[in-house]
């Protein structure tokens, strides 16, 4: 089984690992203790100390605050319960029309605003454009990824989290709390 | 070793040994029954070494059928494949090639045994048999799919099979990419589960029928050849790999590649994935409103609903939904769900399976059948449909597989395997009599070489990928010129088409032709599964996706006065705001940015110019995180703008000789202010909703295409529809609605 340099990983992120390393991560089996070692790296890299349970995307991180499972951003930002959509608890831009599609796309370029909206997902703390969704009206926001935390802790890695959380997804709880 | 369901020794009915094989998988989890891997656990050089036999075998097979093919999309570009089975049409082993098809082999192989041939007509050595009929498995008809059972020592022991795209269906429009076709009887010539020969022969009325039926017989017989040359030589050299190694070592070798692949991409899933659930929304238009079409009820625009909703259980097998596709077009892209799970075991191969591609990965899935009456599932509830290149949904769905595993890939570290999601694929095809004075009709390899996806730590590569085969490969210029009366007067990077982010994908590429030497071309420029009026949902990590697919041409053009003064001709597309064909030359008729995909109103002529662009791939990361130096590295290769250096990534340069340098400090603050600048915009996801929801019950500014893709989505899955409702907190009878005819 191959075990690579924390360091290693590390260029790897920043994409400054030589390709012949590259490659090498490629093609060798792969490390079983890379989650640990990554998530380390991250917890190093992030604005705050609550531990890191799951990277969910390379700025959005499941820990645990204080017995809480909340979606933080790498600066500190806390978005809520990560079994709601975090991108409810995000600030939004849209482009709906030609003018603020154009400061993107431009002549030819330009998608139809009757077709499509650009929506921004952006981090109230640092600024950071999280997610970006091209979807028509109507849409709702992907929930791209609910983990089933539990089960990953204790069936795949062999060491259940010392609270358990029922594995739902949330999203419309809060928007039920909205429209109420 | 353990006993497996499919004996070697079994003399049993092919379709009792199929059923037996469906018991064991259900009770053991494993495909045959195989609890342990025998063969391999023995002798695993062997093993081994059997494995990459069989596997050259396929492409020893896959090289000889597209020589003997003579068709430019098979001889110059490799649009084929061929595979090895077991004798109850599990794909064992394939060719390089069209990947995409080895699912839809397997499932032809067992809807043959299933529908009791093997008792009438009956198997045996040298039969063939073929099928291209979507109604009965296929995919689209100009993917001739074949099969020959192989028979050693009187048993059938395994089969070959083989897939070659031809340059002409016979279908309504010329050519191979049926988009136009309003319905299936207008999809070309069908071959609907038929023995077409035997005795390594093909009937003499399958050639009639093709010679009657196909605007370019001699190509297409020519592929039907090289099919069968490729599966013969797939016999032959199995026989020597059997006569070598022994019939029960190979027949128990081939079984266990397939349950070793599954136990691959189980454990893959399970090592380097999290369970949980992913929801992917995807979208592709289709505009046709207004253009050249066949039938009035085609005048219209169309919206396809996408989705993918995908679960990893906790024993890492995979649920896959299509739960809120939307319903059946009017055109040739519509897909059966077998050609759909043959085209997903291809995406799955490339992202979980790939160490031995084969059927075993897809056994550990669950596909729910689409909804019924769906683009994805049109039987029988709209039996005309029509599915010339059902393609072009399909790929579109697909690149959404992509993006998924890589954000799971992300969550364990495994950032060497993420990938973004992928280009689209606009085709080129022409019909018209040629420099030879002969009539020609088939597809360019163009689009077969587009950006790849960008990785987690690093820009994807260009013109060196494409989604629906491993081998990015747009054959030469020069072969094309031979066939088509077209000469190329420029292949170029495409700047900016790889998406904007910390990573972008790799870009694509501009093909320009000058029509020339033929009486009258016809250009179609097909959907195989692009976007024109939209862009896809990749903003992965924050990144903005590739620019739509906006092809230009120019008719009765200036050219040839411009070739005779030995002046500047036009070579590349021109920026979004500057096309060429506008700007370098004077037509009749200049097209910058044709919303795709169309057939031009007229022939084209001599001189006439094409301005046809091939896809980049995806971006991810937001583009303000992208290093600096890959930008001015960027501007200085010509692969992208200022505009987009300057707007798009927050990077200042400036230029203190010939070339382009960051002013890092000055950067840094700019990006500062980005950030800010951002925050003030933006508002509350709540504030949002509140308004965004009183606009979606309006139906506010919504073309009507897109008002008929939610009403289908919501009414063919209904459980989908309401949490549509519950969403945007609609009331329960809320339905989206049409414009009336």
């Amino acid at each position: 089984m191959a075990s690579f340099d924390k360091a290693d990983i590390e260029k790897l992120i920043d994409g400054v690992l030589p390709w012949p390393a590259t490659q090498e991560m490629l093609k060798s089996s792969k490390d079983e203790d890379r989650f640990d070692k990554y998530v380390e790296i991250m917890q190093e890299r992030v604005d705050f100390d609550d531990p890191i349970l799951l990277p969910l995307t390379p700025m959005l991180f499941i820990v645990n605050d204080k017995g809480s499972r909340v979606v933080k951003c790498k600066c500190g930002h806390s978005f809520g319960d990560y079994r709601v959509n975090w991108k409810l608890s995000a600030l939004i831009y849209v482009r709906d029309d030609e003018e603020k599609l154009r400061q993107v796309y431009v002549g030819r370029e330009m998608p139809d605003p009757a077709w499509l909206q650009l929506r921004e997902y952006v981090c109230a703390g640092c600024g950071s454009q999280l997610e970006v969704e091209a979807v028509p009206r109507g849409c709702p926001p992907d929930f791209e990824f609910l983990p089933d935390l539990d089960t990953f802790y204790r069936e795949w890695l062999g060491r259940p989290l010392p609270d358990t959380c029922e594995f739902k997804d949330a999203t419309l709880d809060k928007i039920n709390e909205w429209s109420n | 070793m353990s006993a497996t369901a499919s004996s070697t020794t079994s003399n049993t009915p092919l379709r009792d040994r199929m059923h037996a094989n469906d018991e064991a998988f259900k009770t053991t989890g494993s495909v045959f029954g195989l609890t342990s891997l025998a063969r391999k656990e023995d002798d695993p050089g062997t093993y081994e070494a059997v494995w990459h036999i069989l596997s050259n075998l396929c492409n020893t097979a896959w090289a000889t059928g597209c020589k003997v093919s003579s068709s430019p999309i098979a001889a110059e570009g490799g649009d084929a494949l061929w595979a090895l089975h077991t004798a109850t049409g599990e794909a064992v082993c394939i060719s390089r090639g069209i990947s995409a098809h080895a699912g839809l082999l397997s499932d032809m192989i067992k809807h043959f045994i299933e529908l009791g041939y093997e008792d009438y007509p009956g198997f045996k050595q040298g039969d063939i048999f073929e099928n291209n009929d979507p109604h009965y498995g296929g995919i689209h008809s100009p993917d001739f799919d074949m099969c020959m059972p192989l028979f050693y020592q009187d048993r059938l022991v395994a089969w070959a099979s083989c897939v070659s795209h031809v340059s002409d269906s016979g279908s309504v429009t010329p050519g191979s990419i049926g988009f136009l076709n309003p319905d299936c009887y207008s999809d070309g010539i069908p071959i609907s589960m038929e023995r077409v020969g035997e005795h390594d022969a093909f009937y003499p009325w399958y050639e009639m029928r093709i010679r009657s039926r196909t605007r370019t017989p001699d190509f297409v017989m020519g592929d039907a050849r090289g099919r069968l040359a490729g599966c013969i030589t797939v016999r032959e050299r199995l026989h020597e790999v059997l006569d070598k190694y022994s019939l029960d070592f190979v027949l128990d070798a081939m079984n266990e590649y397939v349950e070793d692949s599954r136990r691959y991409a189980v454990k893959r899933v399970k090592t380097q994935t999290v369970p949980g659930r992913i929801r992917k929304s995807q979208f592709k238009d289709l505009a046709m409103k207004g253009k050249r079409v066949l039938l009035s009820k085609q005048n219209i625009d169309c919206m396809f609903n996408l989705p993918m909703d995908l679960t990893i259980n906790a024993d890492a097998s995979v649920d896959l939904s299509l739960a809120g596709a939307s319903g059946t077009v009017p055109f040739g892209e519509n897909i059966s769900p077998t050609a759909l799970k043959s085209g997903l075991m291809m995406g799955y191969s490339h992202v979980i399976g790939f160490d031995m591609f084969n059927s075993g990965p897809t056994t550990a899935w669950n596909v729910e059948m689409p909804p019924g009456g769906s683009w994805a599932n049109p039987y029988p509830v709209d039996y005309q449909a029509a599915s010339g290149v059902a393609w072009a949904p399909a790929v579109t769905w697909l690149s959404s597989l992509y993006e998924v595993f890589g954000r799971l890939f992300q969550m364990r570290g495994f950032v060497e395997e993420m990938a973004a999601g992928s280009g689209s694929i606009m085709t080129a095809e022409f019909a018209g009599i040629n420099q030879t004075g002969m009539y020609l009709t088939g597809l360019t390899l163009e689009q077969a070489s587009q950006g790849s996806p960008a990785r987690g730590y690093s820009d994807g590569q260009n013109s060196a990928w494409c989604i629906y085969t491993p081998e990015g490969d747009f054959g030469n210029a020069e072969v094309s010129e031979l066939y088509y009366p077209i000469l190329f007067l420029g292949r170029n990077v495409a700047p900016d088409s790889g998406g904007f982010g910390k990573f972008r994908g790799g870009l694509g590429h501009t093909a320009v032709w000058m029509v020339y030497n033929t009486p009258g071309l016809e250009y179609q420029c097909g959907d195989a599964g692009m976007r024109s009026k939209t862009v896809g949902n990749h903003g992965m990590y924050g990144a903005y996706p590739t620019v739509p697919d906006r092809p230009g041409y120019g008719h009765k053009t200036n050219l040839k006065q411009l070739i005779d003064e030995k002046k500047p001709l036009i070579h590349e597309r021109g920026g979004p705001d500057n096309p060429a064909v506008t700007s370098k030359i004077i037509a009749e008729l200049a097209e910058d940015s044709a919303v795709a995909p169309f057939v031009t109103p007229e022939a084209l002529v001599d001189y006439d110019v094409i301005v046809h662009p091939i896809s980049g791939a995806q971006a991810m990361g937001d583009p303000i995180e992208r290093d600096p130096e890959s930008v001015v590295s960027d501007l200085n290769e010509g692969w992208t703008t200022e505009r987009v250096a300057s707007e798009i990534h927050g990077v200042v340069t400036t230029q203190p000789n010939d070339h382009i340098v960051a002013d890092i400090d000055a950067t840094v603050k700019r990006r500062e202010q980005v950030r800010e600048e951002r925050k003030q915009r933006a508002i509350p996801f709540r504030e949002w909703w509140s308004e965004e929801r009183k606009k979606v019950e309006a139906q506010e500014n919504m073309d009507n295409a897109v008002r008929v893709m939610w009403e289908t989505s919501m009414r063919l899955s209904p459980e989908y529809g309401e949490s549509i409702r519950k969403f945007w907190n609609l009331p329960e009878d809320f339905t989206f609605t049409p414009d009336a005819d």
